[in-house]
């Protein structure tokens, strides 16, 4: 899901960059939620968790890998802004620090992973808690399908942006393909580890599930 | 949610994270679905020649690879944790 250096026409390094931040910039100043001590700790211990877990690279018989990347975990954990934020700090730590992912390419790897990975799990968590009311089990559904849909459709972005840098337009119909069907298919795995994550802070930690969804 | 059991769980991926990061990914070849498509259209990963940090790909250098990734972990999450606890500092700091 990380996109390295070199995959990226500079157009759309460019592009993708101007989006990130203008979703960052008029996010913070949109924010109505203030940010307190103890958002900031949360925000910090469920990006250090996902951090460690996307460290977790495993391979699937058939000629992939996948690892979790959490946007719909934090999405519903925190709220969509500040779900975004605690990817954008592992996603740039990640391109600073250990070159996983590039420097050209991470506004990219944040509108995929700390953007809209993030609002699609969000918002589709919310949509399936908020007709069936809170519960365990519409938590564990929620989350299973909002991280599922998260990474599906980030997958198909990915695939768009790369689709679209070297063989502009014709690109996308090898990659697109290729990327959603991987992702429609990985992303079920995502989606019963963000709904089981879910259905445990349920289950101990409701209150930070409630709030998120008035 | 927050606490040592957060910690512990945190700390306890990253111990085990080298069996898939490099030993399992050395055994069967990490390839993600980027990967696969990259390929199809041609594309080429520059990152080793423009790279910048010594800790490139979750090495170290001098270190053992399982050895290096584990270390990375605990770097990254202590990076983290540092800049959550200049941020708190702030928020506290500051009005509201």
């Amino acid at each position: 899901m990380h996109i390295p250096d070199g995959f990226l026409d500079p157009v759309w390094c460019i592009i993708t960059y101007l989006i990130s931040i203008t979703y960052f910039v008029a996010g913070a100043k949109i924010m109505k939620s203030p940010l307190t001590p103890g958002k900031v700790s949360l925000i910090t211990t469920l990006a250090a968790g996902i951090f460690a877990a996307q460290m977790l690279n495993w391979p699937i018989p058939g000629g992939t890998s996948l690892h979790f990347v959490g946007g719909a975990l934090a999405g519903i954990l925190l709220g969509p802004f500040y779900g975004s934020t605690a990817l954008a700090l592992v996603v740039t730590l990640q391109a600073l620090l250990f070159h996983d992912g590039g420097i050209t390419t991470l506004g990219a790897n944040l509108l995929n992973m700390a953007i809209i990975d993030v609002l699609i799990g969000y918002y589709i968590y919310r949509l399936v808690v908020a007709k069936t009311g809170f519960s365990k089990k519409t938590v564990f559904i929620g989350g299973l399908l909002g991280g599922w849909m998260g990474i599906f459709i980030a997958g198909v972005a990915c695939g768009v942006e790369i689709g679209l840098s070297p063989q502009f337009p014709y690109g996308v119909l090898i990659s697109v393909p290729a990327m959603g069907v991987w992702h429609f298919i990985l992303g079920i795995i995502e989606g019963i580890i963000t709904g089981s994550v879910l259905f445990y802070i349920a289950s101990k930690n409701p209150e930070l599930l409630v709030g998120n969804v008035r | 949610m927050i606490g040592w059991k957060t910690l512990l769980v945190i700390i306890t991926l990253i111990i085990i994270s080298p069996i898939f990061g490099v030993i399992l990914a050395d055994m069967v070849g990490y390839h993600e679905p980027l990967d696969v498509a990259a390929e199809m259209l041609g594309l080429h990963d520059i990152s080793e020649k423009i790279n910048w940090t010594p800790f490139f790909d979750y090495t170290i250098p001098g270190l053992d690879p399982v050895i290096g990734y584990i270390v990375s972990g605990f770097i990254g999450v202590a990076i983290i944790y540092l800049i959550g606890y200049i941020v708190r500092k702030l928020v506290s700091g500051g009005g509201k």
